[in-house]
């Protein structure tokens, strides 16, 4: 889906498991927590994990508009 | 370490007054499994137990896991420590095998993430569970609301008390079985008697990604372990326990890691064609730290013990891809050969990519097949559980239960059917 949308729109990846992310070819990619939650920790209070949801959300929106020349992971 | 499996073949199965086994057929007496399984609360009041026989024309859906009876007879331990017996370490001694047999659990859990078998037609040739003479455990939660993890264990004890009492109960026909011996020398042996042979070791990956894909080692559930080392005899002891409500095709049912056919082929191999130094066991996580964590540390135990070459099984699909491809290519920059074994969902016309990730190094590979080939089951006389099931099974679709009772599912549907430990009973030949 990601490759697809890519060719009219650029696209921000995010996923947990990078590795896999890099081998189907996504060129923005923002390392999420896990699996069965990518945005949220159930470990953590309701007031943190919205906090990590927005970083991580603004993190990506920061990529989207980067210029990028080869696929790149973001983890800032 | 020495053990001997001692194999009573069954041959048919019965209802009667007292469980045992004479002349190839293992009598149950119903009542009193029943009454032992009902022992736990969690357990509802309609539960069954019902027998299917291979060339029945008989569907059990869904299933949830698969178990051979096994049971102690000599050695420290009992079968499934940690699970329905102590602790204690098993893989020594002599312990009896009801050959031809297996227990079945079934009955809803997670629904979709059940499996088919079919005793006869055309869908029992993809599931090695339609050669056996199954006793099922049709279950129940005594609250419909109860929490999944609560249920799946009961199911998952349930299962595993029966495996251990139908092959206690047989204890006293020892002197029919047949004896198959398996050895595992110490690793200082091995080095020194075989000192010209290639060591070669099994990492042994194990579905651990919680919300009900899970696995128990000597009752420790496997995410919370850093991978570690075992004897390849433990794992035929029921040291390794499936937790797993997944994928039907390629979660490894109990049974066939009792009889898992990696570690009888090394072993048998051993001392031969290489010395069989360590089984490696491992686990597939949810975050992308933890399977780096894990990776790292299996291939790094790997290599302590100065291996040349590992034979590498995943389970399940998907996420576990990756880790599958970060053992191998840290493992083969070690210095390390491997060989991987798994299956593929490549789509239903078999074009797609079969696996979410790879790497240059992962150049030998075994496959299972592809778990998205269709496949048209006829209707069955009889269907233990619910046929209904198939219409939200994985690898089924709303409308896969036609109302003439056949149904059409990818072959990810038939518990076992691209076992990626092998367990299986098709197979290719180069001609």
């Amino acid at each position: 889906m990601v490759k697809e949308i890519e060719r009219e729109l650029p696209v921000v990846h995010m996923c947990t498991i990078v590795p896999i992310s890099q081998t189907v070819g996504a060129n923005r990619i923002i390392p999420t927590i896990a699996i069965p939650h990518p945005l949220g920790d159930p470990s953590k209070t309701p007031e943190e994990e919205k906090a990590l949801r927005r970083k991580l959300v603004e993190r990506a929106l920061k990529a989207l508009q980067t210029e990028i020349t080869e696929q790149t992971v973001f983890t800032e | 370490m020495k053990l001997e499996l001692h194999r009573l073949s069954i041959k048919s199965l019965k209802f009667g007054d007292n469980t045992g086994f004479k002349d190839g057929t293992l009598t149950v007496n119903k009542a009193e499994l029943l009454e032992m399984i009902s022992e736990d609360p969690l357990l509802g009041k309609n539960i069954d137990v019902d027998i299917a026989m291979p060339g029945e024309k008989t569907r059990i859906i869904p299933v949830k896991d698969v178990i051979e009876p096994r049971w102690k007879i000599e050695g420290s331990g009992q079968v499934f420590p940690g699970m329905v017996s102590d602790v204690e370490t098993v893989g020594e001694g002599k312990t009896l095998v009801l050959s031809g047999c297996a227990v079945l659990t079934a009955g809803k859990i997670v629904r979709f993430q059940e499996g088919i078998i079919d005793m006869s037609g055309p869908g029992a040739d993809y599931t090695p569970y339609s050669k056996t003479c199954n006793v099922v455990l049709v279950l129940e939660p005594s609250d419909p609301n109860m929490d999944k993890h609560d249920y799946e264990k009961a199911c998952r004890i349930a299962g595993l008390k029966a495996a251990a009492y139908l092959a206690k109960s047989c204890a006293e026909a020892d002197s029919e079985s047949e004896i198959e011996t398996y050895e595992y020398a110490d690793i200082k042996t091995g080095m020194n008697s075989l000192p010209e042979l290639p060591k070669v070791g099994y990492l042994y990956m194990l579905q651990t990604q919680g919300l009900l894909h899970d696995t128990y080692l000597y009752g420790v559930d496997v995410k919370r372990i850093l991978p570690t080392i075992i004897s390849p005899l433990e794992v035929m002891d029921g040291a390794i326990v499936s937790g797993n409500c997944v994928s039907a095709c390629d979660k490894n049912s109990t049974y066939s890691h009792q009889n898992n056919p990696v570690i009888a082929d090394m072993l048998k191999r051993h001392g031969k064609d290489f010395n069989f130094v360590a089984c490696i066991v491992t686990n597939e996580n949810v975050t992308l730290a933890d399977k780096r964590r894990s990776s790292s540390y299996a291939t790094k135990l790997a290599h302590m013990l100065g291996l040349d070459g590992i034979v590498i099984t995943e389970e399940g699909f998907g996420n576990p891809d990756a880790d599958l491809i970060m053992n191998c290519w840290k493992a083969e920059r070690y210095g390390i050969k491997t060989a991987l074994l798994t299956d593929e969902y490549a789509g239903q016309d078999g074009a797609s990519q079969s696996l979410a990730d790879s790497c240059p190094e992962g150049n030998a590979c075994v496959t299972a097949g592809n778990a998205n080939e269709v496949i048209h089951l006829p209707a069955m006389e009889k269907v233990i559980g619910y046929a209904e099931e198939a219409n939200v099974i994985a690898g089924g679709w709303n409308g896969s239960l036609s109302e003439d009772g056949s149904i059409t599912v990818e072959l990810q549907a038939i518990t076992g059917s691209t076992s990626e430990l092998g367990y299986t009973k098709l197979g290719a030949y180069t001609l």
